[in-house]
């Protein structure tokens, strides 16, 4: 990770009148293609760099395949692919995040770039409204932090696609 | 049926179950509301219930019954647990202790019926508390070990040479007597003070046999008493004089040595022969004990407890540590051979590795080992229960099982018993027709249910045929349609194998009468899903008319196999070894075709090929007119030939799964870590046969 932005001293003060905590989630922003990406950093286990990874056959074409985790043998989706979005460019700020789900095992995604943490709290999160947009139904709303918009992924939504 | 060899089990298991329910019910007696504790309490009883029956134990069965009836009145909130009410469920669990403690020396439960007990639980269940607390038998106990006493020279086990001899010394008119001697506890040197008393006593006449061996009392293996038959002229009370003229002796026991007693000795030994393994001296402990004036037939069977119980997560962790083991040793495997090869050391490291390798490998087979269980401990409880089924349900049935020593991890062997006992049950009650309409339709009048279990490559096949009516896809499909399952155009369109698996569907039962066999539809498709719970596949085969077979596979869950590694493209693949037959090299041109399929011509048999790569999306790197590697692999008696690139060598791999998140296709069967950190998959090559 390039750097961590520590939340601005507005949403600090806020915070602090506000001790409800549970008001505020923190996501970890990435980067895919054109546009940043939150992840609710509860879900997040672990961020790894690209590593060799084994395809699997006859799978569906946004599973890359499997990487071994110490240990473990982990399957990798491809963000992108799963968004229709270009294939992925394998670069040296490429990384995997590992997500942990509590009715899954760990999956791995593929994103372009790692950039930050950042802290919301509810009332700078809007739900999204509109459904006619496909990528609309994969997230759960849009964030709004230091001016710059961040669309929030609902991670189950994202994995259970997968299932079909 | 012959419980003997179940004993140990029953005995270690009977066990835990006690030592639960003293938990359990010290924990309710702090907390009288808990239901997880009453229904915990309730299971303990049934399972107690359930083993004391199967062993033949009535008196456990009986009292574990009236406890189990109690709990199932306080679940059903009819009664609610008082005091009172612990103290007797305590006294309950203390008579049960003391039936496993007599059956672990005796094989036998004693004939303590403990009435009052039963009598106290029965006043519970009639809601009127109030009964006193029965008094506990101990006293009793106390009464026959006293009893016990004097008579154990008649526990010597005699030789026909001591036979003969004890004869000639009557014609001869010695006088032939047991003595048994008692040692202070005090007493230091048990075996000098033995060998004083040997010494006096051979004034006297000649030692016949004794008990323990002599040798043994030599070695001072022995408690506090030993007996002996000895031939003498003198009477019985020199005889004692000389055996008490010995410092440190508590008492001598002597009377004339009777022929009876003798013949019953000599059963007594017949019986030890059959259990060769055990020792004379535990023989001769277990003996007080054991109620000689009561039931002089439950003559000494002590059990050896030489098992130990370990719960199946630590072999768990063990399993892993030993993967984890194998995964670092493959490391350092794949390290070395990188490593320069001019290095000086290298042979010497070389060395140590293989000896680390045969180390891991042995160490895995151990484990491994430890976890395998044969499935003749669950299988061989069902002859008992056809024959039970054969009366309830008025039929004649004959139960012919194979391949009983079969082994499968023992985590799949606890919980494949209820699926077997269920499609056993379900052969017994439907399958089999009754006797009168088999003789009509020309069988023998005595139906057969066979239960056959073997190995296939990396399977257990486990088979439950019966020869009876087979199953009659119309009357499925019928009930199917009357309870709203199926419409008529959906029924009409199913194929025999589809209405066949509408049994597994939960609730389902074609049985025209509930029995309390089967018939509550809570059968087949808990069988189903408990068999696929092990990662196993249950396939049904039926003629009507003919009989029905249902066919259970399981996966021998190794986690640690041999495998081939194989090179296809630039990706590596794992194939089991133990479904490998050859490997051969095939040119092209060798290839045939047989209905457009690919075969090769082996040594007289046909076998069809397949090109791995292009079932896998890979592009093969060997040149079309190239020399082909093949390996052949078999699935029972088929085979085929499987085209790959190169060969890398056989390596022991740890499976891994790849987890439920991707839809694995059938042909991959897991993943395998490699030395270098690289994840390889598992090809399964039962599944392109």
């Amino acid at each position: 990770m390039d750097e961590l932005k520590v939340m601005d001293d507005q949403s600090r003060l806020e915070s602090l009148n506000q001790p409800k905590e549970y008001d505020t989630t923190q996501y970890i922003v990435i980067q895919l293609g054109e546009e940043q990406y939150g992840i609710d950093i509860k879900y997040i286990y672990n961020i790894v760099r690209m590593q060799k990874i084994t395809r699997v056959p006859k799978v569906a074409g946004y599973i890359k395949g499997v990487i071994n985790l110490r240990g473990e043998v982990i399957p990798i989706i491809s963000l992108r692919m799963k968004m229709d979005l270009d294939a992925d460019e394998i670069t040296k700020k490429t990384r995997i995040i590992i997500l942990k789900l509590d009715q899954h095992d760990s999956v791995g995604v593929l994103v372009d770039e790692v950039k930050e943490v950042v802290t919301l709290d509810e009332e700078h999160i809007e739900k999204i409204t509109y459904d006619k947009d496909e990528k609309a139904k994969i997230l759960s709303g849009v964030g709004k932090t230091d001016g710059r918009l961040i669309s929030l992924l609902d991670i189950h939504a994202v994995l259970a696609e997968n299932e079909v | 049926m012959d419980t003997s060899q179940y004993l140990e089990i029953f005995l270690d298991e009977t066990k835990e179950h006690l030592q639960n329910l003293n938990t359990q019910i010290l924990d309710l007696e702090q907390d009288p509301e808990n239901m997880d504790t009453i229904n915990e309490i309730f299971r303990a009883a049934h399972s107690l219930k359930g083993m004391a029956g199967t062993m033949g134990f009535k008196r456990l069965q009986a009292l574990t019954h009236d406890m189990e009836n109690v709990f199932s009145e306080v679940r059903n909130g009819t009664i609610k647990v008082q005091p009172e009410m612990i103290d007797i469920l305590f006294q309950c669990l203390d008579a049960l202790e003391e039936y496993v403690g007599n059956i672990q020396q005796t094989s036998d439960e004693g004939t303590n019926d403990n009435e009052d007990i039963i009598k106290a639980l029965n006043v519970i269940m009639n809601g009127e508390a109030k009964a006193e607390a029965p008094k506990a038998d101990a006293p009793k106990a106390e009464v026959k070990a006293e009893s016990a006493e004097g008579a154990k020279w008649s526990e010597i086990t005699i030789t026909d040479t001591e036979q003969n001899l004890i004869k000639k010394a009557y014609e001869e008119e010695f006088k032939v007597y047991g003595i048994t001697v008692y040692v202070e506890e005090s007493c230091v040197l048990k075996a000098a003070r033995a060998f004083l008393v040997f010494k006096a006593l051979e004034k006297h006449g000649e030692i016949i046999a004794s008990n323990p061996t002599t040798q043994d009392i030599e070695d001072e293996k022995f408690e506090l008493t030993f007996s002996m038959i000895f031939v003498s002229k003198s009477t019985r009370d020199e005889i004692i004089a000389a055996v008490k003229s010995v410092s440190e002796i508590h008492a001598a026991l002597c009377d004339e040595y009777q022929p009876a007693a003798a013949d019953e000795a000599e059963e007594a030994e017949v019986k030890e022969e059959s259990k060769p393994e055990a020792p004379v001296s535990g023989a001769a402990k277990a003996v007080p004990a054991a109620q000689p004036k009561q039931d002089k037939k439950a003559v000494s069977k002590p059990i050896v407890n030489r098992t130990v119980r370990v719960d199946i997560e630590k072999l768990d962790v063990l399993m892993n540590l030993v993967s984890e083991l194998i995964i670092a040793k493959n490391s350092l495997v794949a390290a070395t051979g990188n490593a320069s090869e001019g290095s000086e050391n290298n042979s010497a490291v070389n060395e140590q590795i293989e000896y680390l390798e045969s180390v891991t490998t042995n160490l895995h087979e151990s484990v491994m080992k430890v976890r395998m269980v044969p499935i003749e401990s669950i299988v061989n409880k069902f002859p008992r229960m056809i024959r039970d089924l054969s009366k309830s349900l008025g039929k004649k049935m004959e139960l012919y099982m194979s391949g009983e020593d079969t082994e499968l991890d023992r985590t799949v062997v606890d919980e494949i018993g209820d699926p077997l006992m269920h499609m056993l049950r379900n052969s017994a009650d439907h399958g089999l027709e009754p006797n009168d309409v088999r003789v009509k339709n020309g069988k023998p009048e005595v139906g057969s249910i066979f239960l056959d279990a073997y190995q296939d490559g990396n399977n257990v096949v486990i088979e439950v045929r019966d020869d009876g009516g087979g199953i009659n896809t119309e009357a499925v499909k019928n009930k199917a349609i009357e309870r709203g399952t199926l419409t008529q155009e959906q029924a009409d369109a199913m194929s025999e194998k589809e209405i066949i698996d509408l049994l597994f569907l939960p609730s389902f039962s074609t049985a025209k009468k509930v029995t309390d066999v089967s018939g509550r539809g809570v059968g087949l498709d808990v069988v189903k899903s408990k068999i696929e719970s092990l990662s196993g596949e249950v396939e049904v085969k039926t003629k009507l008319g003919e009989g029905t077979t249902f066919i259970v596979r399981l996966p021998l869950t190794l986690a640690i196999i041999q495998a081939l590694m194989v090179v296809i493209g630039d990706e590596k693949y794992a194939i089991a070894l133990n479904s490998i037959q050859t490997i051969e090299a095939v040119m092209p041109e060798d290839i045939k075709l047989v209905q457009n399929k690919e075969v090769i011509h082996l040594r007289g048999t046909v076998i069809p090929i397949v090109r791995l790569n292009q079932i896998l999306e890979i592009e093969s790197k060997v040149a079309e007119t190239d020399e082909m590697t093949v390996i052949i692999v078999k699935k029972g008696d088929q085979q085929a030939g499987l085209v790959v690139d190169e060969l890398m060598g056989q390596q022991e791999i740890v499976i891994k799964s790849l987890g439920k998140f991707i839809k694995v296709p059938k042909i991959i069967s897991g993943a395998t870590i490699l030395g270098d950190g690289e994840v390889a998959l598992i090809i399964d090559a039962n599944t392109l046969i």
